[in-house]
């Protein structure tokens, strides 16, 4: 009884987590082609295959048809399940990668989430697991899940050979709050994890160092912790990182992140993580940038009620992200700048009317 | 005579009627509440007072619950009238509607919408006697009144309605008891009005309110009753039901086939069509893109959704200062398929009932102007069509030139592209349409009969799109005010066409109104190409380029991000980045054809491109930060820099701790003006802030409780402030923007297109069935396993059986399916269950489509009428929905030893091959008498033999067996009660049962000879004696040799020795004897006597019996006799009555 007449259509690879996240939420088949044909390399990437096997273990009755190619994959979504779980994450992307659209669909499971990945913790791409627990679970409470978010870090992993580990807990909800956030207050702390594995633990206090130097004449409230792990905990590859994240006094987080690279002095790490902190503060908005997309999912998820956000001009992939809304679920944002009166805010403010998402997984009695 | 003027009440201003209203209003002021009277005596009184106030209080309270109907302008409230034929339904209806509209309603079919106070309209909806109607209105009724006949008492359907009730979230309810005036007696009314009375308050709740109507008058209740009942209805607050408020929904009052005649034609009208339901939105908000169930009919598409004009409108602002519904207001009724005034709608056509008919020559009838027109319209000499083609239609007013027809035909494909534009082309669109309709016209009716041309006529208002809604909601309350007055029908229609100007008239208006000003809402880029628009298309686009370009080539202008993300074609970078790069601009100037086409992704970005959540940050966008005053530029933003930008934080830690302080505790009177807006504000924000700051200060110095609202109040308030910002935030935006963003609002008329609807539904329509239109979920629409509580319900007969089909009403649907019953075993297992437990619930799992955890639902065996008895088979409430289900039954597998050593056997037939034993290798398994074992190893030959260990030495003859679990899957059967497709509704026949099949087949129930039940017969085991050998006898210790005994034959010394008695011992024992002797004989005496006696006293009863028997014969004769002449004279009395009563 596959509804074909829902079914949706998309080409390339781009935005394909958040596709196969909407489909699966809103349980709607999708079909996505022309992945990657004209490279040279077609098909689904490694990650992109892992990615599908981790949906398919978190989810329950899940059909995903690849074409002989890869260039093209069919998903039919089943239930989100939940339950305890363990995934090897390849080594191409880091676990931000897979976490970011679990998070989307945990709270909406059957049974709440343990998730246990293992892979590389930090990368330039994707949220570090630093950011994802400091920034992206707290964000969760906006949307009323506050107690039982948990990602621990059990160890580390840098980028080439990996060898980190982290475990993700999400409790399940009924139904997620309707957000009205659209006052960013000003900041009132400023905490910072700086972390050095396999390399000279000296690394992180001099990124701290350097940080202070940028950030000090702002705030007194400024904490930047040096996190080292050691032996078995370090993964197998040497780094260092430096991760900040700014809260105003209504709680909205900005963050920055910074990761090491061959050739470059941890000085100048710490000076762009924390230039970077500043862009994203004078950007302003009750959101940062990186966590627009999830923000919108989740004030889309709510109840039946007008959701408001403030956020920041959106990045191309919320535009994209926007649209995709709008095909699995009907909802269009109203996007409107804060102060119509001044033509140089450019901040927006974003107000959907939530679709009443209900977690029809959940098991009662 | 209701025209003249009453007489005004005149007080009396002396006398003693006079003196005593003085007297009283004096006294008023002292009587009052006695604060005395009602104080506690002692102390401990107080407390308890005290504490029944404050628990009687909390009664009070219940959980706050959103409610997404809106305020200002609700739907109406659906009103059923439910119960059994005869029983004066439709009486009932035309009196309510008489009250409320002053007019007399002919046939009352369909939903019936009438303007019951200011702010207050009501739908009224006859149920019939279907089951499947009952289960569908109790679904969508607000208030349902439950009419009961006094004379007979409750009847079945009854209680049945009330138990589906129940399960979909119970209504409010009124009885009704009717007939009262066929019991003569007042001691039986009384008696009759408290049985019924009693047992209507143990079904709903103690004290529900039952009305009595007594007689009818003029085809009528009688008035006083009837306004006596419509106070009741108006006060009557309706509590939001949780399946309602989360599923928008709408009860059709209207339908109309728009599938293409020709097509009809072609496929002989079983081609799919395409029809429009009309009705008001209920419930939460309706949005496109999600599907409908139409109940009966299944799952449908909408194909699009408009707000057409209220037909029948609250009072406007203008009579909203008056305190009561001004008379006129009255007059508004909405019943478009029953028969008001003589105005009916049919599924495709409407029809004008006047005296006489169209035809030429008859002219002894009057001519009113509505008529006239009609008769006019038989002059056309040219067809529609004609007309059209020269006709010349400007979009706007303003516009120079007209469109074309040809034009206007070809657009039609390219429609759907633009959200804004489609309006216009509905409107082109509708054109076209008509054209076809009328081609096809002109074809088909040859016949020039009567009834064909009334279809002619009524057709053509329907075909001019929405021209035609808002002439019906013109017309219907001219119609209505003089019922069917017939003649004068014509004259009333203009008088009062004038007077509804304002209202109505405006009303149609206001429509239009919006569209246009939507067309100049669109805003920025877009305003230039709708003055545009109506030149040459090719010149309409290349202005809109330009537009286009211009705007986002312009930095300084703000973006329009809702519409560039939503109604553009661009990629997401050049949506933000503005102005696209040069050699885009390029390749879109070349194209001319068409704008919005589907850029191509430029090979760099390809490349590169991953989907990555980091925003890669450009490094000199950072080196911006390395100089001092862009990093002093941001200080603003942090809690230590101040008010204003570049303040260099003077205020220091002590502004630091006081913003903190205050901005973390009162977040809503924070009134901080962001980084932008500084000077000029200054002093306000000063203001504001001192004024927080008293406000907390006055609130804490009070009184620090009292500003705390318990969490009650506490959510109420939060429900309250969220409703008001749903109700502020899309408050200026354009009403197509806007359902694009939230929907159709509860309270709206709309018109939905579905497409796909099956034929059945149109030709076998009939308005005494409801239609509901029932919105559904995203999930809702998805299947699965269904696990649900279920209970048998006690009422019902028979049990209920695993795998046998169940009608299932589950949200909006009605479907069969094939539930597998079971049971929780231990928490460790799901174990089915052959048949459902007595007294218990027990989950039961099928497959269908989804709904949502704890939604409540009811199970039928059987929706047919003639079923006898309790018709609601199970009751229950949805608990899981999965993809795959884990019931398991239990399965023995058996086998026989064919080799015994100590502890160790080996068995067979329990298995047929070695790998099936290896599955089994370490399971436990029992011989019948209780020794447990193991399955050790499969054996090699023969194949499927195992060794096996036992705790103890087993018997040849021992069964071993092995308890499994065996996993069941509930067959994928999911069939719609597909009742309203149906010419005879009533009769939906889904899966039959075995049985059923066999019995309707004449089919024997095979049997298996093994199945059948003998006497067992089990022979006595004998067993051997033992046998010892003398040789080993002689070598055994004595303990162990057999003893031998066998039973003594010579008499022992006490039997054989002579007694000698003393002569005293002699004298005692002849005493003894001879006392026994007379025990004896009184015994025996005593019990002759006593069988005399009771022989005497059963003749006495028996002659007692029959006089007995005499007499009641004689009574239950006389009763007979008695009951024969009432019943006589009641069918005789009914004749006289209703026919419709004696149909039942």
């Amino acid at each position: 009884m596959a509804q074909t007449g829902s079914l949706l259509h998309y080409r390339s690879h781009q935005h394909f987590r958040n596709r196969l996240v909407l489909s699966i939420l809103s349980g709607k088949p999708v079909r996505i082609d022309k992945i990657r044909s004209d490279d040279k390399n077609p098909g689904l990437r490694d990650f992109e295959i892992s990615l599908l096997r981790l949906l398919e273990k978190v989810t329950n009755g899940t059909i995903i048809e690849i074409s002989i190619t890869g260039t093209a994959i069919l998903l039919k979504p089943g239930i989100i399940s939940g339950g305890p779980l363990v995934h090897d994450c390849p080594l191409s992307r880091s676990i931000g990668y897979f976490l970011e659209p679990i998070i989307m669909l945990a709270p909406f499971s059957k049974k709440p989430l343990q998730l246990t990945l293992r892979g590389i913790t930090t990368d330039e791409h994707d949220l570090s697991a630093d950011l994802i627990r400091t920034v992206t679970l707290p964000h969760l409470q906006l949307f009323g899940l506050t107690d039982g978010v948990e990602l621990r870090i059990k160890k580390r992993g840098a980028a080439p050979a990996g060898g980190g580990e982290v475990q993700f807990l999400c409790p399940i909800v009924k139904q997620v709050k309707t957000l009205d956030f659209v006052e960013p207050g000003k900041i009132k702390r400023i905490r910072g994890i700086a972390h050095a594995v396999r390399v000279s633990p000296q690394f992180s206090n001099r990124m701290i160092e350097a940080c202070r130097s940028v950030i000090n004449r702002y705030i007194p409230d400024i904490y930047l912790y040096s996190d080292v792990y050691k032996g078995d905990e370090s993964g197998k590859s040497p780094g260092y990182a430096l991760t900040l994240l700014a809260e105003s006094t209504t709680s909205a987080i900005h963050c920055s992140e910074a990761i090491s690279r061959p050739g470059v002095t941890p000085e100048e790490i710490a000076l762009e993580a924390s230039r970077s902190l500043l862009a994203e503060i004078e950007r302003g908005g009750c959101v940062d940038q990186k966590h627009q997309t999830f923000v919108l999912m989740m004030m889309v998820l709510g109840s039946e009620d007008v959701g408001r956000c403030r956020m920041s001009e959106p990045t191309p992939r919320t535009i994209q992200f926007l649209r995709d809304i709008r095909d699995f679920f009907g909802t269009s944002f109203k996007i409107v700048p804060t102060d119509p009166t001044d033509p140089d805010c450019s901040q927006l403010l974003y107000s959907c009317y939530g679709t009443g998402y209900v977690n029809a997984n959940r098991t009662i009695a | 005579m209701d025209d003249r003027p009453h007489k005004p009440h005149r007080p009396a201003q002396s006398g003693s009627k006079a003196d005593k209203k003085d007297k009283g209003k004096g006294k008023e002021k002292q009587h009052g509440f006695n604060e005395k009277a009602f104080a506690p005596r002692s102390g401990r009184r107080a407390d308890r007072q005290g504490r029944r106030n404050a628990e009687r209080d909390q009664t009070r309270l219940h959980v706050p619950l959103v409610n997404r109907t809106p305020d200002d302008e609700p739907p109406p409230i659906i009103i059923a009238i439910v119960g059994p034929p005869g029983v004066g339904k439709t009486t009932l209806l035309k009196s309510l509607v008489r009250r409320y509209t002053k007019q007399t309603l002919h046939e009352a079919k369909g939903p019936i919408t009438v303007v019951s106070g200011k702010k207050k309209r009501l739908t009224f909806i006859e149920c019939n006697n279907d089951l499947n109607s009952m289960i569908d209105v109790g679904k969508i009724a607000d208030l349902v009144l439950l009419m009961i006949d006094g004379s007979f008492g409750f009847e079945m359907e009854a209680f049945e309605f009330l138990n589906v009730l129940q399960s979909h979230g119970f209504p409010k309810v009124i009885g009704i008891l009717t007939h009262l005036d066929l019991i003569r007696k007042a001691a039986t009314l009384k008696d009759t009005k408290k049985a019924l009375k009693k047992r209507f308050w143990t079904e709903i709740y103690q004290g529900a309110k039952l009305f009595y109507l007594s007689g009818v008058l003029n085809g009528r209740y009688p008035d006083s009753e009837i306004l006596n009942l419509s106070r009741f209805v108006s006060v009557m607050k309706f509590r939001p039901l949780v399946f309602r408020n989360t599923h928008p929904y709408l009860l059709a009052d209207r339908i109309e086939d728009l599938t293409p005649r020709e097509q009809i034609r072609t496929s002989k009208g079983k081609c799919d069509r395409t029809v429009t339901v009309y009705g008001y939105v209920r419930g939460t908000n309706l949005r496109m893109g999600t599907k409908v169930h139409i109940p009966g009919v299944g799952d449908l598409d909408m194909k699009g959704v408009s707000i057409l004009g209220d037909p029948c409108p609250m009072p406007d602002a203008d009579s909203e200062k008056r305190r009561k519904l001004s008379e006129k207001k009255k007059l508004l009724v909405h019943a478009p398929m029953s028969d008001v005034g003589g105005v009916m709608y049919d599924k495709d056509a409407v029809y004008i009932n006047v005296p006489g008919s169209f035809t030429r020559g008859n002219t002894n009838v009057l001519q009113g102007e509505g008529e006239q027109m009609v008769m006019d319209l038989q002059d056309a000499s040219a067809t529609l069509e004609d007309a059209v083609a020269q006709s010349q239609i400007r979009l706007f007013g303003s516009s120079s030139k007209h469109l074309g027809v040809a034009v206007t035909v070809n657009q039609d494909d390219g429609e759907d592209t633009e959200d804004y534009e489609e309006d216009d082309e509905v409107e082109e669109e509708e054109d076209g349409e008509e054209e076809d309709d009328d081609d096809e016209l002109d074809d088909d009716d040859d016949n020039p009969s009567d009834h064909d041309e009334v279809q002619d006529v009524s057709r053509d208002p329907r075909n001019t799109g929405r021209v035609s809604l808002r002439t019906v909601a013109r017309s219907l309350p001219a119609s209505s005010k003089k019922g069917r007055g017939g003649v004068e029908y014509a004259d009333s229609d203009s008088d009062l066409g004038e007077e509804e100007e304002g209202g109505l008239g405006t009303l149609g208006k206001r429509v239009r109104h919006e569209h246009e000003a939507d067309d100049h809402d669109i805003p920025s880029d877009k305003d230039g190409m709708n003055e545009d628009e109506v030149d040459d298309v090719p010149k309409w686009k290349e202005n809109l380029l330009t537009r286009a370009k211009e705007t986002l080539s312009k930095g300084g202008r703000r973006k329009d991000w809702t519409n560039l993300i939503y109604s553009s074609s661009l990629t997401p970078l050049e949506i933000l980045h503005g102005a696209s790069s040069p050699a885009q601009e390029q390749e879109i100037d070349e194209d001319d054809d068409d704008f919005f086409k589907l850029s191509k992704p430029d090979p760099i970005s390809t490349d590169e491109d991953i989907d990555k959540t980091e925003w890669n940050v450009e490094p000199e966008d950072l080196d911006r930060w390395k100089e001092e005053n862009v990093l002093d530029s941001i200080r603003g933003l942090f809690i230590t820099g101040g008010e204003a930008r570049g303040d260099e934080g003077e205020e220091g830690e002590d502004g630091y701790e006081d913003s903190h302080g205050e901005l973390d505790d009162d977040i809503p009177a924070e009134d901080e003006p962001s980084a932008s807006k500084e000077e000029p504000s200054h002093s306000a924000t000063l203001a504001a802030k001192k004024e927080a700051l008293k406000r907390k200060f006055d609130e804490q110095y009070d009184d620090p409780e009292a500003s705390k609202l318990d969490f009650y109040d506490e959510k109420k308030e939060e429900i309250a402030r969220q409703l008001q910002l749903n109700k502020a935030e899309f408050e200026g935006v354009s009403a197509e923007s806007r359902a694009l963003v939230e929907g159709y609002r509860p309270g709206a008329y709309v018109r939905i297109e579905l497409t796909n609807v099956p034929c059945e539904m149109i030709e076998h329509f009939d308005p005494s069935y409801p239609i509901i239109v029932g919105g559904l979920l995203p999930a809702e629409e998805r299947f699965g396993f269904v696990q649900v509580r279920l209970k048998r319900h006690r009422w019902f007969v028979r049990t209920l059986k695993t795998n046998d089909p169940l009608i299932f009403s589950i949200g909006w649907r009605r479907f069969q399916s094939v539930p597998i019953y079971s049971l929780d075993d231990h928490s460790i297992r799901m174990r089915m269950l052959k048949y459902t437990p007595e007294h218990m619930h027990c989950y039961a799992t099928f497959y269908g489509p989804v709904s949502l955890p704890n939604t409540g639902f009811c199970a039928f065996n059987s929706l047919a009428g003639e079923t006898s008895g309790f018709r609601v088979s199970a009751t229950g409430v949805v608990l899981d929905i999965d993809r795959s289900v884990k019931i398991v039954k239990k399965i023995k597998l058996t086998g026989v030893p064919f080799k015994i050593y100590k502890n160790t056997a080996f068995i067979k037939d329990m298995f047929n091959s070695a790998l099936e034993v290896a599955k089994f290798e370490g399971a436990n398994i029992r011989t019948v008498s209780g020794i447990r074992g193991q399955v050790k190893k499969a054996f090699s030959k023969p194949e499927g033999t195992f060794r096996a260990t036992f705790e103890d030495k087993i018997l040849k003859s021992d069964i071993v067996f092995l308890r499994a679990w065996y996993s069941i899957q509930p067959r994928k059967y999911y069939n719609p009660v597909t009742s309203l497709l149906l010419s005879d509704k009533a009769h939906w026949f889904g899966m039959r049962l075995t049985g059923q099949i066999r019995r309707d087949e004449g089919l024997q129930t095979p049997s298996n000879p093994d199945s059948k039940y003998r006497k067992i017969g089990r022979p006595a085991r004998r067993f051997n004696p033992l046998f010892v050998p003398k040789k080993l006898q002689a070598a055994l210790p004595y303990a162990s040799k057999p003893k031998k005994m066998s039973s003594q034959r010579k008499q022992t010394y006490l039997q054989k020795r002579a007694v000698v008695m003393e002569p005293e011992e002699r004298k005692a024992m002849a005493l003894l004897q001879q006392m026994r002797a007379l025990r004896k004989d009184q015994v025996a005496r005593r019990k002759d006597k006593k069988t005399e006696r009771r022989a005497i006293h059963q003749k006495k009863a028996e002659k007692e019996e029959s006089r007995r028997n005499d007499k009641e014969k004689e009574k239950r004769k006389d009763h007979m006799r008695v009951a024969g002449q009432k019943s006589k004279r009641q069918t005789d009395l009914e004749e006289g009555r209703s026919r419709k009563r004696r149909k039942t």
